[in-house]
């Protein structure tokens, strides 16, 4: 049957191909995703600067009445929701949705107004078409390491909404990067603003505060929130790319079974073949005599 | 006296220098080794650097920062800065055109987030195309 084990030929040659593309996209996946938790940790020396001078200024008081800290019954709700530009990652953004959907819901039943800023393509496709929710920002096409301007614009129209009060409470809905293999969606509070406590050294606590506690205060608080919403980001990242590794590995690896079964098939049906003439070859033999 | 400039991205700089001088809220300050400790805030602007005692204006080095906090204690300078450019990395026909586009930006702008946002630009823009000056100026 030599048109069977053509077309098995053609099948097996378009599942190689295919095998090649899902193993390159593994491995700029990859490197990506080291890149990204390298700069996953980076930031933790502004941090815990930050944090420090942040735990001396609440010592003294001074973040009592500070408008990012106002806790304030929770009537109308914004959430960033971030995911990923494009797919190919596994259950990344699924996962993400679901949590998602889960809050709305929440929200839904203690009758809180709910807002929603959206960070990659996915997540503005999906929130859009709720109408438990209102879509009032949508960002696309981040770079890997966003740059102040680009987190500022997000972190200004929430910091806006908190203080102007049509929101009591930022939250952002992202996931978490553990390790290469373990990744979970995780909700965080950005506003009211909340921070770690770290030990406070002699310098800081000596030091003279110019021009004032206050000032110095909304520079740090206005950081430090910054700098959890820019973790957030930086952790969505290194897990979308060890995601998509995860998935591109298992797309490779199930190419490959494909490959030798059909392999397997192919040879069978040419040894068929071979049989087949044979046996026609020395029936007419056996005929003849 | 070690300099430390630490961005969200990590460390930018850390090195010993004799004197840093400093853009703040209440006008440009110049730190010292022993200075008292001080918890400060950084403006937009240029933060020039002087690497020893010898060294003359010639030889400082600048670096392009946004805003930041600064904290200061008798060995050490830290400045939790935005961001930060050395003079070396910034290139003065980018940055111009950066700056021309960001204007661009302003006088078209039709909301308040988005007049807000192109003066930001225009603000850092400024800063570096100051910066790429002085190093252009230095050279000759």
């Amino acid at each position: 049957m030599p048109t069977s084990i053509r077309s098995l030929r053609s099948r097996i040659r378009s599942v190689s191909s295919t095998k090649q593309i899902t193993r390159a996209m593994q491995m700029v996946a990859a490197s990506k995703m080291r890149r990204a938790e390298e700069a996953d940790t980076a930031s933790a020396p502004y941090v815990e600067s930050a944090s420090e001078i942040l735990t001396y200024l609440a010592s003294q008081g001074a973040t009592e009445g500070h408008p990012l800290f106002a806790k304030r019954p929770v009537k109308s709700r914004l959430i960033i929701l971030v995911a990923s530009d494009k797919g190919l990652a596994g259950a990344y953004n699924n996962n993400l949705m679901k949590r998602y959907l889960e809050e709305l819901k929440k929200d839904d039943t203690n009758k809180i107004k709910n807002s929603t800023i959206t960070i990659g393509r996915r997540a503005a496709q999906f929130a859009t078409r709720l109408k438990d929710t209102a879509v009032i920002a949508v960002y696309q096409d981040l770079p890997d390491r966003p740059a102040g301007n680009e987190l500022r614009a997000i972190l200004d129209t929430a910091v806006a909404k908190f203080n102007s009060g049509e929101v009591d409470d930022v939250d952002v809905i992202y996931t978490a990067f553990n390790s290469t293999i373990s990744q979970e969606v995780r909700l965080i509070h950005l506003l009211p603003a909340g921070f770690t406590e770290t030990p406070v050294s002699e310098e800081v606590r000596e030091a003279e505060y110019e021009p004032n506690i206050q000032d110095v205060l909304n520079s740090v608080v206005y950081r430090i929130v910054g700098a959890q919403l820019f973790q957030a980001l930086l952790d969505a990242r290194a897990s979308e790319y060890a995601m998509r590794m995860m998935a591109m590995k298992n797309a490779t690896d199930n190419a490959d079974g494909l490959v030798d079964d059909l392999t397997l098939e192919m040879n069978k049906a040419r040894q068929g073949a071979i049989t087949q003439e044979l046996a026609e070859i020395s029936g007419g033999v056996e005929a003849m005599k | 006296m070690q300099l430390e400039l630490v961005t969200l991205l990590g460390e930018k700089f850390n090195e010993p220098v004799y004197e840093v001088m400093i853009p703040t809220a209440s006008g440009e300050i110049a730190v010292f080794p022993g200075h008292e400790p001080l918890i400060s805030i950084a403006m937009p602007g240029v933060l020039s650097v002087r690497r020893q005692k010898i060294d003359d204006d010639e030889h400082l080095e600048y670096f392009a920062i946004s805003g930041g906090v600064i904290e200061v204690s008798g060995k050490r300078v830290r400045i939790l800065v935005d961001e930060a450019d050395a003079a070396p990395d910034i290139i003065e026909a980018e940055s111009r055109a950066a700056l021309e586009a960001a204007m661009q930006l302003r006088d078209n702008a039709k909301s308040q987030m988005e007049l807000e946002k192109a003066t930001r630009l225009i603000d850092r823009h400024a800063v570096r195309l100051k910066v790429a000056g002085l190093r252009r100026h230095h050279r000759r």
